[in-house]
């Protein structure tokens, strides 16, 4: 769905800064591989949050100490947020309802 | 807001591109050995890892692509990329480009000038405190129609009182006056101005002041003087002591006490000097509510408007009808505008012409759209090939536009250029003079004009093509073999173009044209007397010794002598080689020094204010008649005797008899000047003189006759007529030889041929006729570059056609035929189109024409020579496609 890749990632990184590696883990695991795409679909994703100021990257250390790119949410991306979650949240119980009905 | 922010971004992403790059490569590369570890740690091989990491991963270049994608910033980079594309694509085509550019820079460079003279002779291009407040205030007169009259000074002093509209307001009058006293006398124009005059108009004297409330009383009036920067470097040396000196104008003494700043020369454009209005006229003559003839300058108060100040005045104007019906009898007041004052006479000429540049300008649009389709079609395989290889339609029409957007830019450019060359040179050339204020020039409002008009005709041109670019048809145009089989669409817009254009063309061409014919029917009228080698002056005979109280002008009775007498100035102007005849007169046709009032003729029904017999008087030499070529159509002229003061005869104009004696003897019948219950004397009529268009050309401005008096010496400012037998300019040196020799005291002034006179009547006509001309030329030349180009076009694209049609035994005259007969058509309807617009318009001009319609001779030549070139135009591609080898046309492709 468009836009949900958005809010999926904001979601994420609303726990913390992440790199765009975590980021995928994440998704991964907490869909339990349901929404397990190509990878690098991620990144344009990414980069598109951070244009709009939704997200603010900056160069830190990996665990393994490698140098990576770590996102942290801003105020704004936070506001976005939860305007995504909430219009997420009543198209789904709406499609859900329209689901259990027909 | 949100789209501001990521604008921002992406503009401050222009500025570290390379670290972007750099970043994000680091960034993939990261994520794919972090699989790739991953992928090992669960015990798959290090290749096989790698592999599985980057297919896991997607494909990196696309991505990295997108992500690089979400930092450009589009509007600039795109813009940047596709102006350096158009500029390579313009130099790979240099004719084209030059054509192109060269039409634009035509188009958009006339329409700077005209703009350029058009915004200079505005209301805020005067040079005064704000001038869109400043009216002047004419007296009317209701007659058969609303006449336009000076002021009196009984009138204006009401108004002064009454009128709440105005801040202040002030009379002036314009002379000539003697100035003498530190320097050989000279005849200078003066300007007699109220006291608020200065400040009303916002101009400080650049030295001492102005004049004073005090100074400006009739009853007791300052004779004092204030000059202009000119008079005072050229006659006092820029003397910085000048305050205070004395000097003699008019032989009386006055004291010049200010000195105004560079550049200011009045509101007529010609003041050397300024003295109060109060020394402008006797006491009686002021105090005449009957006679008028100054203007007034007002400022209208802050939230007063022309129309409310207008209100007010009618309403004094019809009380002051109550309490002096003698004088002010059907009387009113105009308030107008100055910049109307100024410039009105000017604006329709200009208006006109500006409405035939951008007839130009739209055919220059018109002409590169044209090229542009033509780039376009020859285009077709490139723009398909780009399609094909993944450009959006949207990108290419913007492509396209960008590229016929640096093409009008260039063309702005150029005519910008060209525009600041031709200002000064369409003044220079100008036959009517332009005020020495009006300065035009290039500036920020011009420049706009400019870029606006070129960004528009950028768009509209680039938007056909861009259009058409949408159209593609990939298959058809990516086969080798389809190359020229369709584009009728684009072939109808290019027939369109062609039709517009020569339908202006033939607007313009059919406007030269009535211009043209109205100039010289204007020239052809005979206007009552021959101006041919004539030479005109005027001269201003002192007193031999001048009693103070007479100084001023219009000065009555006890006359001392002057220093040389008419009759004896003509004996000697008689003797030098070369006249052939001359005669004197207070003033001379064109010459703009008539003077008028009312008569009334014995015997007449009584008259009201509408209908009230008006005339010209002139006082004249006897020879006066012979000499200038008037008809006498009855009756004798005058004859010595009478050039004295008592003698009460007259010549009078046809008019007066037809009004009076239609059908009678009009000799011996008298008239006299003021009404019939006047205390002026009678004076009989002697002679009946055809009409003269003494006052203007092609008409008078009023239909009132010209009363002619015998000359008396009492005249001390008179013209003299002078026929030459000779070439005219060559006697003007003899002749203020000869005047000198008779009294060197006498000034001399306003030395013309009568030839320039005329002239002079006819330079609104001729300019814009000049202009006219130009333009249509300009016309012509682009409409035929047009629809040489949309022939050529065609033949070319038919080529195959032709040889298929050749191959099969058609003649080459039917080829010939063919292709012309559709250039005929495009012609046709061009001009067709052309005359209906060119009916419709003419009214719009009808103020600038005399004698002429649309419908005459002279359009049918001016449209027959278009649809000739036109046809040539055509002519020429047509024969090269008889020459085709049917042969080659068949392998062609």
């Amino acid at each position: 769905m468009p836009g949900t890749l958005d809010m999926l990632v904001l979601k994420t990184v609303s726990r913390g800064p992440m790199h765009g590696y975590a980021i995928a883990l994440h998704i991964q695991q907490a869909s339990q591989d349901v929404l397990r795409v190509e990878e690098g679909a991620l990144y344009p994703a990414l980069h598109r949050l951070e244009v709009r100021g939704w997200l603010k990257a900056e160069w830190g250390t990996s665990d393994n100490n490698r140098r990576a790119k770590f996102y942290k949410l801003t105020a704004l991306g936070r506001r976005e947020l939860e305007n995504e979650a909430e219009y997420w949240h009543r198209v789904a119980a709406a499609v859900t309802r329209v689901m259990q009905t027909a | 807001m949100q789209h501001l922010l990521a604008l921002w971004h992406r503009f401050a992403a222009l500025f570290r591109r390379r670290r972007l790059e750099r970043d994000l490569d680091d960034e993939l590369a990261f994520h794919l050995s972090m699989r790739e570890a991953d992928y090992r740690g669960d015990g798959i091989p290090a290749a096989d890892a790698r592999v599985a990491a980057r297919r896991r991963f997607g494909n990196v270049t696309y991505l990295r692509e997108q992500c690089r994608d979400m930092w450009t910033f589009h509007p600039l980079e795109t813009l940047s990329q596709d102006v350096r594309y158009a500029l390579r694509a313009l130099r790979r085509s240099p004719g084209f480009t030059i054509v192109a550019v060269v039409a634009l820079a035509i188009g958009v460079g006339a329409n700077t000038a005209i703009f350029s003279l058009i915004d200079a002779m505005r209301a805020r291009a005067l040079p005064y405190t704000e001038p869109s407040r400043l009216v002047q205030l004419w007296g009317n007169v209701m007659r058969s129609r609303l006449e336009r009259r000076g002021n009196s000074y009984m009138d204006f002093l009401d108004w002064r009182a009454q009128a709440k509209s105005f801040e202040d307001i002030a009379a002036f009058v314009t002379m000539t006056a003697t100035l003498s006293g530190n320097d050989e006398p000279q005849r200078l124009s003066v300007e007699f101005v109220s006291a608020p005059y200065f400040s009303l108009l916002g101009v400080a004297p650049a030295r001492g002041r102005t004049f004073a409330a005090q100074e400006d009383v009739v009853a007791a009036p300052g004779f004092v003087l204030i000059l202009s920067d000119g008079l005072w470097k050229r006659r006092f040396g820029a003397d910085p002591s000048v305050v205070g000196a004395r000097v003699m104008l008019n032989a009386r003494p006055y004291t010049v006490i200010g000195v105004m700043p560079p550049g200011f020369k009045g509101l007529s454009d010609a003041a050397e000097l300024w003295a109060p209005f109060a020394v402008s006229a006797p006491p009686e003559t002021m105090n005449n509510r009957g006679n008028r003839g100054f203007g007034t300058l007002a400022r209208l108060k802050p939230g007063a408007t022309v129309a409310s100040a207008q209100q007010e005045l009618d309403a004094i104007s019809r009380q002051l009808e109550r309490q002096y019906p003698a004088t002010n009898e059907k009387r009113g007041v105009e308030v107008s505008p100055l910049d109307v004052e100024l410039f009105g006479a000017l604006r329709p000429a200009l208006l006109t012409l500006m409405a035939a540049v951008a007839f130009v300008l739209l055919i220059a649009c018109a002409n590169v759209a044209n090229l542009l389709i033509a780039r376009s079609e020859t285009r077709r395989r490139e723009i398909a090939v780009r399609t094909a290889v993944g450009a959006s339609r949207g990108r290419l029409v913007r492509q396209l536009m960008t590229e016929s957007c640096v093409l009008t830019a260039l063309g702005a450019a150029a005519g910008l250029l060209l525009g600041r060359v031709a200002v000064p040179v369409l003044i220079a050339q100008s036959p009517v003079t332009f005020p020495s204020f009006v300065t035009p020039d290039l500036d920020l409002r011009v420049a706009a004009f400019t870029i606006a008009v070129s960004m528009a005709c950028g768009i509209l041109v680039g938007l056909v093509p861009g259009l058409q670019a949408r159209n593609v048809d990939l298959n058809n145009a990516l086969k080798e073999t389809a190359r020229g089989s369709d584009g009728r669409h684009s072939q109808r817009v290019r027939n369109a173009l062609v039709v517009a254009e020569l339908a202006l063309a033939v607007v313009l061409l059919v406007g030269a044209g009535l211009m043209i014919r109205s100039v010289r029917n204007i020239a052809a009228l005979d206007p009552g007397f021959d101006p041919a080698s004539m030479v005109t002056l005027r001269v201003s005979v002192p007193r031999a010794s001048t009693p103070p109280e007479a100084a001023a002008p219009g000065a009555p009775a006890a006359v001392p002598e002057p220093v040389v007498r008419g009759q004896a100035l003509l004996e000697r102007i008689r003797a030098v080689p070369g006249v052939e005849a001359v005669a004197l007169g207070s003033d001379l046709p064109l010459d703009g020094n008539a003077s008028a009032g009312t008569y009334a003729a014995e015997g007449m029904a009584p008259v009201t204010a509408e209908n009230s017999p008006r005339g010209y008087s002139h006082r004249v030499s006897p020879e006066f008649f012979s000499t200038l070529g008037i008809r006498l159509l009855a009756g004798r002229t005058f004859n010595e005797g009478e050039l004295t003061p008592a003698s009460a005869v007259a010549v009078v104009s046809e008019r007066v008899v037809k009004r009076f004696w239609a059908g009678q003897d009009p000799i011996g019948r008298r008239i006299k000047f003021g009404t019939l219950t006047s205390t002026s004397p009678w004076l009989t009529i002697v002679g009946v003189a055809g009409e003269v268009k003494y006052r203007g050309l092609p008409e008078n401005p009023t239909a009132d006759p010209d009363i002619y008096l015998p000359f008396i010496d009492r005249n001390q400012q008179f013209s003299l007529a002078v026929r030459a037998s000779v070439q005219p300019s060559s006697l003007v040196a003899p002749l203020r030889a000869a005047i000198r020799a008779a009294d060197p005291s006498i000034p001399i002034y306003d030395v013309s041929t009568m030839a320039d006179l005329v002239a002079g009547q006819t330079s609104q006509s001729r300019f814009t006729m000049w202009l006219m001309g130009v333009f249509a030329a300009v016309a012509l030349t682009l409409s035929v570059i047009g629809i040489y180009g949309v022939m050529s076009y065609l033949v070319s694209q038919r080529t195959r056609e032709i040889g298929i049609r050749l191959a099969l035994g058609a003649a080459r005259p039917d080829i010939l035929r063919l292709v012309v007969g559709n250039g005929a058509r495009l012609i046709a309807g061009g001009i067709v189109i052309g005359l209906a617009a060119a009916f419709a318009l003419q009214r719009l001009v009808a103020s600038l024409l005399y004698g002429v319609t649309a419908a005459d001779a002279a359009s049918a030549v001016a449209v027959a020579l278009l649809a000739a070139v036109a046809l040539v135009a055509c002519y020429v591609p047509a024969l090269r496609a008889t020459r085709v080898d049917p042969l080659r046309a068949l392998r062609y492709e």
